[in-house]
């Protein structure tokens, strides 16, 4: 139910949005037709995201195959669109609909507050944002004018190249398997991005490294944005009260004005 | 009505769908980044706002929990195999990740301690 009420409730911030700033438009000297541009641009993106079913703003037929008027049901999981990567392409023929920002914000393997890049020659290296938990990452924007740049992102974490060699020559590197915390070197040949790291802590923790590298893994990161009220442990049980929350998970967006969360932690 | 307005709503879906129209509208040079800034701030309130008033709705997650992190009254908890049942609706997730500021109240009471020790 609550993915349901996604649309009027984005409806109701956008409106609200777009009815206050009316002023400091004006008081900037900004066009009203800029707060309406602006205004369907943000639509159109909210849109295109597909975080619920939504209401096309104008009768004019942008989406003719996809979304329908205000479906009664709808099936978080069963999700009857395919996943956003195709409906990319297949939305690529309508106009309007920025396809690029959804699709490279899936494809990204970068934290998803960091802005993905936009079509053609009219972005000029944004800088990124850091934003929660201090998560940066530097993306390298497609610009059209400039020749032989790559349009594939960088990804942060180890480089590519590390993938190819299997046991990088341990001499020039202080011998790892000497290093009591260490896993034995057969057993850290298969962690091989890890080897050829030449500055590389011993003493970091694996296992939370590899979950903070797929942690910022991009827009399929489920994700709930919230406050809390308090957060108790007893043992290993933890449990909060959290409230006013925004849940992205699977891509569907819900929201919520109170959770109670029961962890395990292990 | 929480009198602290936190900006981390501007990393939802809705969030990072105005701060890319405001970018477009930057790049095109239409809008200052002060007025887009402005704008950003005053979707931090309205967001807020509207899901005070208009949400009413129930939610529970449970799961495993793989890390905790309390930084700056910000608690980021990482989540395997999470379940969340909202209203009627059950989501899974194998990785689930919740960032929660402190709550309004809290957060204006604390602000203001540090001020009035004696």
């Amino acid at each position: 139910m609550s993915n349901k009420i996604v649309p009027s409730i984005y409806r109701a911030v956008i409106d609200d949005v777009m009815g206050s700033i009316k002023h400091e438009f004006e008081e900037y000297g900004v066009s009203e037709e800029v707060l309406q541009d602006l205004q369907r641009k943000w639509e159109d993106k909210v849109i295109a995201s597909r975080v619920a079913e939504f209401d096309p703003p104008n009768p004019a037929p942008h989406f003719p195959s996809h979304s329908m008027p205000m479906m009664p049901q709808y099936a978080a999981v069963h999700n009857p669109y395919p996943p956003p990567p195709q409906v990319a392409q297949s939305q690529s023929s309508q106009q309007q609909v920025k396809t690029e920002p959804v699709d490279s914000r899936y494809m990204l393997n970068n934290a998803n507050y960091t802005l993905p890049p936009l079509p053609g020659p009219k972005l000029n290296g944004v800088p990124p944002r850091p934003n929660l938990g201090g998560q940066t990452s530097v993306i390298s924007f497609p610009s059209g004018p400039q020749p032989g740049r790559p349009t594939i992102p960088q990804v942060d974490g180890p480089s590519d190249d590390s993938d190819d060699s299997a046991t990088p020559p341990p001499a020039s590197y202080a011998p790892r398997a000497s290093h009591p915390s260490l896993p034995q070197p057969q057993a850290s040949s298969s962690a091989a991005p890890a080897d050829s790291e030449a500055i590389n802590s011993d003493l970091d923790d694996s296992d939370t490294e590899d979950e903070d590298l797929e942690d910022g893994a991009g827009a399929n990161t489920d994700i709930v944005f919230c406050t809390y009220d308090k957060v108790a442990r007893v043992k290993s049980k933890w449990k909060c009260i959290l409230k006013d929350g925004m849940i992205h998970a699977n891509g569907k967006d819900y929201l919520f004005s109170r959770c109670t969360g029961e962890f395990d932690w292990v | 009505m929480a009198s602290v307005y936190y900006e981390f709503y501007r990393g939802s879906s809705v969030g990072m769908a105005l701060t890319d129209a405001l970018d477009e509208l930057i790049t095109e040079g239409t809008v200052t980044p002060q007025l887009a800034m402005k704008v950003l701030q005053q979707f931090d309130v309205s967001l807020a706002n509207t899901i005070v008033r208009d949400v009413k709705a129930k939610a529970k997650v449970k799961g495993q929990l793989r890390t905790y992190r309390l930084c700056d009254d910000v608690w980021t908890f990482m989540i395997k195999d999470a379940t969340v049942a909202v209203e009627n609706e059950v989501i899974k997730s194998p990785r689930l990740k919740i960032v929660a500021c402190k709550s309004g109240e809290l957060a204006t009471a604390g602000a203001h301690l540090p001020a009035e020790k004696h």
